[in-house]
């Protein structure tokens, strides 16, 4: 306990020193650090709407952050998580085509949803296979998989289920039967009740990592593979598993999206939120419940970088981008600072 | 020693600082030239940090360290040889592709005037160098790769030499020695010393200590505890001086007169292939004995893991049995649930989770036993409560130091660790136990208890294969012995034929 305190107290940290050291560069561009902190914070919790955006960007990196952090425990590198979330996303509205039939609500958008974490897992067990059967580096094959993955959407969206109604790359539109309601507090911000569900899949993944004898075999494959197969733990096994669990969760960004934003697959919807759940995770410093503060943070950023482009003279949404990069420095120089005293004691 | 005789080294007041830890705290002890200097302590005692210092590897931080009677502030390894101190490391520092003659002469090849290295030059000078010490070389163009371990460190030894080093650190040298070897070694050592040059012995062996060295360096806990002429003293001093209190070596308990002893009993594990044929009966410890490298770690790996190391290792076909039922390719798992416990050879690597705690570490292995594990609606649950109790009682059993649970296992002294392990491996209540290296690297207060707890097992019934590279420990605790030389049984030895000479023959090939 007095561990993870410690340990989120250096993220908080990081947070401090990125987003102090980003404000220092507006002011060098021109412009009032307090003007940008008050637009960053008024885009994102000035009104319903505001905040209702500000979720329905946090709801991806939720799942993104996951999709890293989960295969992080089994010594894994997920870089895949925007090819999988493409993939899961494709897999959710293709459910529409598919269950076009379905007349029960709850059916269809079970039948979407177990669609898109079946996608999207075995996208990211594709990666964990051939680890496991060939030894092939994961970080080399999910950054292929992702390329591979924004073909075949693309593919897929323009040929085969495009919608031929619209002059977008867009597929045809979700029976309204798949629709996921919004809270009407938002003020017509795409997110409703799902924001709890995927705080609640963080926290059980949490406690399940931790107590589960799954969860154990993920962790002592990835402090120690020789031991762990030594005592009888299939590295194998627990690499699939973890890649499979880690592109499910990040299919599950196509039920957002798919169900609950656009209600159909838009080519390039994604603000890369695949690559975002990297970030996300680093500053979680592979603490799961830590995902949740993290992923907000960076939504507040994402909510806030529109806003700068409009409200402020010097600067452009790019400052966020800028922030999240030094925020991502300043966890990192933490953990520079930690392995330091660790080697002197 | 001569204490008329001129010093080569002297440490006054060294201290050696990590953060707040001491690992050498004002030492002082000097060599005299031309000595045999015995160096022990137990492991972390600071010894090997009081070389590097000597060595310039580590800077000190307080003291003086003179040599030859001179004032030296040694800033690296390269000035430390031109002072003519040398040393050879546990783990040799050799480039294994490489030649054993540019090995040696690696930084110092004589150059002509095109600055072409002048090989057959380089090789009549180490030639002369051997013959003046009376050092049996010749396999210059041989590849490190491809000489015996005691080669090698010969081959070190002439380095140092060719360096011209006067002073020559030598750390653990027996470690991966036969007896044969170690005899040769120290034979070679005597010759040196003949002609002069000073040589410091870091060593854990108290009966090598006492034969080959002049006088002895004792150190505990980062200081020295004294330094004694050999001559003048025993086994029992020294070990007082590097434990604190009074030890014994051997194994004194009682040792239970198997029953059926005379008779063939039934063997409770049979291993045959074309290589290697082993049989286990009840209640005995069956110790193997041989050179690293020479097939013990893989039948090691294949008995606790066929399903993984089977084909690997043993490609012909092998017949496993374990209480007469047919092995196959099992997996640690299925053994364990057969009643087959397992300590593996390197503690680090392949039985401890460093950077988890004590709790996790004890589970590793047990995870799936239904004393810890709770069935729920996410599946297959650990129950850490109850894990946790028996963590703390084995804390209290095995005396396990520091005793919370919470403790990284990687922050654990050797001996603690392996007490761990030991724990860890006797919770089921196997009923054949493989232990590999049991007190590797374990301080002598913690090989008592370690060894009590396999003769324990013995005499309860249980049956042990005992892997080590201490013949000491397997003539102390087996009742049989298998010597593995180049990858197949090549002697097997009863415990009244036990005999270090012979044993150490036949490892040697004989």
């Amino acid at each position: 306990m007095k561990y993870l305190l410690r340990s989120s107290l250096k993220s908080i940290a990081g947070v401090f020193l990125g987003l102090s050291l980003g404000l220092v560069v507006c002011y060098f561009a021109g412009e009032s650090p307090l003007k940008v902190l008050k637009v960053l914070f008024q885009s994102s919790f000035g009104s319903g709407y505001d905040f209702g955006m500000t979720l329905f960007y946090t709801a991806p990196l939720l799942l993104t952050g996951l999709a890293v952090a989960i295969p992080f425990r089994a010594g894994l590198f997920n870089i895949g998580g925007e090819g999988q979330l493409l993939v899961g996303a494709l897999g959710a509205a293709a459910a529409g085509v598919i269950g076009k039939d379905i007349h029960s609500p709850i059916v269809a958008i079970l039948f979407a949803t177990a669609l898109a974490f079946l996608a999207g897992g075995i996208w990211g067990a594709i990666p964990g296979f051939l680890k496991a059967k060939r030894g092939s580096h994961e970080v080399i094959t999910t950054i292929m998989m992702n390329f591979i993955a924004a073909g075949m959407t693309s593919y897929f969206t323009l040929y085969v289920i495009k919608d031929p109604d619209s002059s977008q790359a867009e597929t045809i539109p979700l029976p309204a039967i798949f629709h996921l309601k919004p809270f009407a507090i938002f003020n017509g911000a795409p997110m409703g009740e799902l924001i709890f569900v995927l705080i609640a899949i963080v926290v059980i993944i949490h406690y399940w990592l931790w107590n589960s004898v799954r969860g154990f075999e993920l962790k002592a494959v990835g402090e120690n593979e020789v031991a762990a197969e030594t005592y009888g733990i299939s590295k194998q096994k627990s690499w699939i598993f973890a890649m499979f669990l880690a592109g499910g969760l990040a299919g599950l960004v196509g039920v957002v999206e798919v169900l609950g934003n656009a209600h159909r697959f838009k080519l390039g919807f994604s603000a890369d939120y695949g690559f975002v759940g990297i970030a996300v995770a680093l500053l979680a410093r592979g603490n799961i419940l830590g995902i949740i503060p993290s992923a907000l943070l960076f939504g507040i950023l994402q909510k806030g970088s529109g806003s700068l482009d409009l409200e402020t003279e010097k600067v452009t949404r790019d400052l966020a981008y800028i922030i999240q990069g030094l925020i991502i420095l300043g966890v990192a120089a933490e953990g520079l600072y930690e392995r330091k005293r660790v080697k002197r004691v | 020693m001569n204490p008329s005789s001129p010093i080569a080294i002297e440490f006054k007041d060294v201290s050696k600082v990590f953060g707040n830890f001491y690992a050498n705290r004002k030492i002082n002890f000097s060599i005299a030239k031309g000595s045999i200097h015995g160096l022990i302590g137990e492991n972390g005692a600071g010894k090997s940090t009081a070389m590097k210092v000597l060595f310039g590897i580590q800077p000190k931080d307080e003291g003086e360290i003179l040599v030859n009677g001179n004032l030296v502030k040694i800033k690296n390894p390269i000035h430390a040889m031109t002072l003519g101190i040398g040393m050879v490391h546990q783990h040799f520092m050799l480039a294994d592709s490489e030649t054993v003659l540019d090995n040696i002469i690696l930084g110092r090849e004589p150059k002509n005037f095109f600055g072409m290295i002048q090989r057959e030059k380089a090789k009549k000078e180490l030639v002369q160098i051997c013959e003046s010490y009376g050092l049996q070389f010749s396999r210059w163009d041989t590849k490190v790769q491809d000489l015996s371990v005691g080669e090698q460190q010969r081959a070190e030894i002439i380095k140092l030499l060719y360096q011209k080093s006067e002073v020559l650190i030598l750390d653990e040298p027996t470690a991966v020695l036969t007896p044969q070897e170690v005899k040769e070694l120290f034979v070679n050592l005597r010759k040196l010393k003949a002609e002069g040059k000073t040589i410091v012995l870091i060593s854990h062996k108290l009966k090598e200590v006492l034969e080959f060295t002049d006088s002895v360096t004792v150190m505990r806990r980062g200081e020295v505890v004294g330094t004694k002429v050999t001559s003048e003293t025993n086994e029992d001093e020294l070990a007082e001086m590097m434990v604190g209190r009074k030890v014994t070596f051997t194994y004194q308990g009682p040792r239970k007169i198997l029953s059926n002893q005379g008779a063939q009993p039934k063997p409770v594990l049979k291993f045959n292939s074309n290589k290697v044929k082993l049989e286990l009966r009840p209640g005995e410890i069956l110790g193997v004995a041989g050179v690293q490298g020479n097939g013990q770690t893989e039948l090691l790996k294949v008995l606790s893991n066929p399903s993984t190391y089977g084909e690997k290792y043993f490609k012909e076909k092998y017949d496993y049995t374990v209480n007469g039922k047919e092995i196959g390719d099992a997996t640690p798992f299925d053994l364990r649930k057969m009643g087959v416990g397992l300590v593996p050879e390197d503690r680090l690597s392949e039985a401890l989770l460093k950077q988890q705690d004590m709790t996790e570490n004890f589970l590793l292995g047990q995870h799936h036993d239904e004393r810890y594990v709770s069935h729920g609606i996410l599946g297959k649950m650990i129950n850490r409560t109850k894990v946790r109790t028996e963590v703390e009682k084995n804390i209290r059993d095995f005396d396990i130091r520091p005793p919370y649970t919470t403790v990284w296992a990687g922050k654990m002294s050797g001996g603690n660790q392996q007490k761990l392990v030991m724990a860890r491996l006797l919770d089921p209540k196997p009923s054949i136990l493989f232990i590999a290296h049991p007190t590797r690297g374990v301080d002598v207060g913690a090989i008592e208890k370690i060894h009590e707890s396999i003769m324990q097992e013995r005499n309860l019934g249980k049956s042990v294969i005992l892997f080590s590279s201490e013949l000491d420990e397997l003539i102390d605790l087996s009742d049989r012995i298998v010597v593995f030389f180049d990858g197949k049984i090549h002697g097997e030895f009863s415990r009244k034929e036990f005999d270090p000479w012979a044993i150490g023959k036949v490892m040697g090939g004989a």
